[in-house]
């Protein structure tokens, strides 16, 4: 095997030198004579390297927080495709778009490969000796109570060590932020089911009725959801599962139900209170204080405030009490409003009407490691992290796995506020947004190249802990994982507790074996245990199923009315999370560019949605240019019309407009996230996504959209390419 | 060559697979795709550049049609007018169909593309001249041709992205047509692990790239002549024939209302007699 960039040149010097090559020895003629490089012969090739041949390692995917189980191909040490882990209960051997592109995040040509520090407006590579020992004196000229540490979602072994380093600090300030979480959806849940997180049975539903929720495309975890879909739709006993997606903007779960309502945005919890009332009407038993609630919610007003049509909402529950057990799901409609927490319980309330608390909606499992179970974020942290660092409160700050100069709206002003903080330390991949501001940036090993354990937030069944293990050697010597880094600066503040430990691996590997007793290892020798957990990817761990309260309240439950027109803002923004660039951090992987939205076909630029009313009145065209202006900033792009969305509603999609990142991300499209208003769900307090109000202007050009579809515009023209029929015309369990 | 000759013996010039005196032998690979169960989430897609080394052209070419997605997902539209798309809309992973009898095979002036023993459309790329009658003949626009010498054009593999290649694939220069192989690097895999343990390929023993990926499994592929293959007992049980040009389906449609069958192909009536089976998608009539 030849290491290195040996090229054939190089190869061919050392043959042509032949024997002259002994005498010569030393003079450094090649790499390879002086020892800086070597040849390895096929004979003696590392274990399990056979040439030519692929052998698969499994590990965890880390291109969203989903914790899909991964097996990476790897041929003459190079991986070269992830395959799903047949494993893992998660995905069950599938993968989504969005996975396949993490060997462009490990080969990307735009990596951080050394330490840099800030000089002046420049980075300047150091050493990692150097750049830790900055860390170690700078940390020491502050208060503990001065430092924060910011991160995305943590959780395994990585989490315990960044909280045992808080804790050798003395200082608590662990910021959990992510741009665009569950969040209002976990507190909803925390306060009506007592869980965050419940598991949701769409197999064993009937019905799904999902407000918004995204399942198949970008919620929560959906390469799950969809394997759970698949079942859904394709009963063994060939039963057909009906899917009604309520939203006002259409998601790819909406363009697969079998009727998508288009709702006025935010009257959700009204139609989810209409519904009760119309199934109360239709002789389900319905509890004594729920019915005093709904009774006003008539099914022509709900109709009125809803836009959702009489026929449809007597049809949908006539068919809700009709099939049962179904499954009704709170998704953007809950993130979405400043009532979203009141919408949310609204949707949990017709849930346990209709009796689907405990057979669709189940008990997750118990945590069995608590310190390793996963840290869910959400934008409030950022919020406070914000005002500590306007008040001067911040003096070093660390962030690891977000980028929140890119995701934080422009109303934030998070960019000034970070000027404020003297030493900023990121941890990155890419010199994104957040590492531009950085005093020290430190590269971090990819996904595929590092060690970690990572315990999802939704798991199918039962609790698991997965493995991510290198799938190759690193392809840059400067880099380093987040692991090995809270382990070395441990070492400065605990080394006695942690001098032990010569790398992360190793206190991996010993923390894993000295519990592998939990682990499923009880009865095996230390090497057989260790061997297994990572030939398996991942590790089933003893849980119980925990306690599920299942009793809504309807009392004091206000579903307030309809928006109130705002004539200088007419339109409703929705920031629609995409499957492939979620909240921007995998724009710089060119599959994901250029792998076309699924409803618009369009790539490597964001587009306006909108509805073909909307646009006739406002006298634009496909591909016009508009300027989508809010009160609290401004964004243009190109106009796709159609009619998946509501005609109150203008869509911009998340995780465009880069203004660094690397090649890929640069300057394609424009950032929404910009110009989001600072509108808050009341109970919570998160940034309630969708309440931002807009004006829409003609700005002038126009320029032909780059899309997949063509000029037909999904149009078959009569041909029966692609052919729908009614599903009561054909008979699935005879099918194989 | 007279076009009465041509027309006379239409079946001489003509491959069509399988005929009673000359049937496939021992593999006849075929796909079914179940549009009820596509999301059209394009996970094959991506999935197909990751296996077969496709090269990211970036915004101009896309925009002049130069993707080179060998499978994609077309995405339709059936509102009959209604305000709302409120049926959702109609996803379809369209790639090289393999046909038996393929309109790509017959106008390549120097047989670059051809008709496997295993019933593939085979593309032989240092054949290939780039002449694009191929292109032009193919019904299904399945077929990509490279306009540029990729390898060498900026920002498609950088360094290290050209780490991620598979070698068992082909990196095409510039001039060279290109499509869906059905994963042909992973069938001669399988078929000489099979041929060395002294048997045929298993079904679900080699699986394409595209279907290995899908969230839903909306994807099977296999040997239609393995009765035991999954593939081929679908077709079977939607009584669609790989040599006829109408199905059981569509002389039942006109004869009685309820059929239950939803297997088709796309454009059959062309007889181009393609290798891969769509199942309808359905929508409730209830909501």
């Amino acid at each position: 095997m030849i290491e290195n960039s040996f090229n054939r040149r190089g190869f061919l010097k050392v043959l042509g030198w032949g024997g002259a090559t002994v005498a010569l020895s030393g003079c450094g003629n090649t790499s390879v004579e002086d020892g800086r490089e070597f040849v390895t012969s096929y004979v003696q090739t590392a274990d399990y390297i056979i040439p030519s041949i692929g052998t698969y390692f499994n590990s965890t995917c880390a291109q969203c927080d989903a914790g899909c189980g991964i097996m990476g191909r790897v041929r003459e040490g190079r991986v070269l495709k992830l395959e799903g882990n047949p494993k893992s209960s998660i995905n069950n051997g599938k993968m989504c778009g969005l996975g396949q592109a993490g060997v462009q995040a490990h080969y990307n040509p735009d990596r951080i490969r050394e330490p840099l520090l800030r000089n002046g407006d420049k980075g300047e590579a150091i050493p990692w000796g150097k750049a830790l020992e900055l860390i170690n004196e700078k940390i020491g000229g502050v208060k503990a109570e001065n430092i924060a540490f910011l991160t995305g979602g943590v959780s395994g072994h990585v989490k315990a060590l960044l909280k045992n380093y808080l804790d050798a600090l003395g200082s608590g300030h662990h910021y959990v932020y992510e741009a665009v979480a569950p969040s209002i959806m976990r507190a909803a849940n925390r306060k009506t089911y007592g869980v965050e997180m419940p598991r949701l049975r769409l197999d064993k539903a009937k019905v799904v009725v999902s407000f918004g929720a995204d399942f198949l495309g970008a919620w929560i975890s959906p390469v799950h959801f969809s394997q759970q879909y698949a079942r859904f739709r394709k009963a063994d006993n060939g039963e057909r599962g009906v899917l009604v997606q309520v939203e006002s903007k259409m998601t790819l779960t909406g363009a697969n139900a079998d009727r998508w309502l288009a709702i006025r945005p935010g009257t959700e919890g009204i139609l989810a209170l209409g519904l009760i009332n119309a199934l109360a009407a239709a002789g389900l038993s319905v509890p004594g204080d729920v019915a005093a609630v709904v009774r006003e919610y008539t099914t022509d007003r709900v109709s009125k405030d809803t836009g959702v049509s009489a026929e449809h909402i007597g049809r949908l529950a006539a068919l809700l009490k009709e099939r049962s057990p179904s499954l009704v799901i709170a998704g953007s409609a809950a993130e979405g409003y400043a009532h979203g927490s009141q919408n949310a319980t609204a949707i949990a309330l017709l849930n346990q009407v209709l009796g689907n608390v405990g057979k669709t909606v189940e008990a997750p499992s118990s945590i069995p490691f608590p310190q390793m179970a996963p840290s869910t974020g959400n934008r409030f942290a950022l919020q406070s992290l914000n005002d500590n660092m306007a008040q001067d409160k911040v003096k070093v700050l660390f962030s690891y796995g977000v980028n929140p100069v890119f995701t934080a709206p422009a109303s934030m002003k998070l960019k000034e506020n970070l000027k404020k903080v003297p030493f900023k330390v990121v941890f990155a991949h890419y010199m994104d947004e957040t590492a531009l501001e950085a005093d020290l940036v430190l590269p971090l090993n990819s996904a595929l190249e590092d060690w970690a354990t990572v315990m999802p937030e939704y798991v199918a069944e039962g609790a698991q802990l997965n493995i991510q293990q290198p799938l190759m050697e690193k392809l840059y010597p400067g880099t380093l994982g987040m692991g090995d880094i809270l382990l070395a600066l441990l070492k400065q503040r605990r080394p006695d507790e942690y001098k032990g430990y010569e790398d992360f691996y190793s206190y991996l590997r010993s923390a894993m074996v000295s519990n592998k007793g939990a682990l499923g290892g009880s009865t095996t020798d230390d090497d057989t245990f260790w061997d297994a957990t990572l030939s398996h990817g991942v590790v089933k761990l003893v849980s119980t199923p925990v306690n599920m309260s299942g009793n809504v309240s309807a009392k004091g439950l206000v579903v307030p009315g309809p928006f109130a027109e705002d004539s200088a803002y007419p339109f409703h923004l929705i920031p629609a999370v995409s499957a492939s660039l979620r909240d921007g951090r995998n724009a710089n992987e060119p599959w994901l560019q250029e792998s076309p939205d699924p409803l618009t076909t369009i790539v490597w630029d964001s587009w306006v949605e909108m509805h073909p009313k909307t646009a006739a009145k406002l006298g634009i065209v496909e591909g016009d240019i508009v300027e989508v202006a809010s009160r609290s900033g401004a964004i243009k792009a190109q106009v796709y019309v159609f009619t998946g969305i509501h005609p109150d509603v203008i869509s911009v999609p998340l995780g465009y407009g880069h203004e660094a990142m690397g090649r890929y991300a640069k300057g394609v499209g424009v950032n929404a996230f910009k110009i989001l208003d600072p509108v808050f769900d009341k109970e919570t307090g998160e940034l309630a996504m969708h309440e931002t109000r807009v004006k829409v202007s003609k700005a002038g050009r126009r320029v032909v959209i780059v899309k997949d579809e063509g000029p037909a515009g999904g149009n078959q023209m009569g041909r029966k390419i692609a052919v729908r029929v009614s599903s009561n015309k054909v008979n699935l369990s005879e099918e194989v | 060559m007279s076009i009465t000759n041509l027309l006379e013996n239409w079946s001489d010039f003509r491959q069509q697979h399988p005929s009673d005196d000359r049937p496939h032998r021992e593999y006849k690979w075929a796909m079914s795709i179940d549009l009820d169960s596509c999301t059209g989430c394009n996970a094959c897609s991506v999935a197909c550049y990751a296996e077969n080394n496709l090269p990211v052209v970036g915004k101009e070419k896309f925009a002049h049609g130069h993707s080179h997605h060998w499978i994609r997902i077309e995405r339709y539209w059936d509102n009959d007018g209604r305000e709302f798309a409120d049926q959702g809309a109609q996803f379809l992973p369209m790639l090289c169909q393999h046909c038996e009898s393929a309109p790509c095979e017959t106008v390549c002036p120097v047989g670059a593309t051809n008709h496997t023993a295993d019933g593939l459309n085979s593309q032989v790329y240092n054949r290939c001249v780039g002449s694009r009658y191929c292109n032009a003949n193919c019904p299904y626009k399945a077929r990509y041709f490279n306009w540029y010498d990729y390898p060498t054009t900026d920002n498609v593999w950088p360094e290290p992205m050209n780490q991620q290649l598979n070698p068992d694939v082909t990196v095409r220069g510039k001039g060279v047509m290109e499509k869906c192989t059905f994963c042909v690097q992973r069938l001669t895999v399988a078929k000489s692990n099979a041929r060395s343990a002294g048997r045929g390929v298993l079904d679900g023993e080699v699986q394409t790239a595209c279907q290995q990926v899908c969230p839903t499994g909306a994807i099977s592929f296999g040997n239609l002549v393995d009765p035991l293959a999954k593939v081929g007992k679908q077709w079977m049980t939607q009584q669609v024939e790989l040599n006829k040009d109408k199905q059981a389906k569509d002389v039942k449609d006109v004869e009685e209302k309820a059929a239950k069958l939803r297997g088709y192909r796309i454009l059959e009536e062309l007889r181009t007699y393609p290798s891969v089976m769509y199942l309808e998608q359905l929508r409730e009539s209830a909501i």
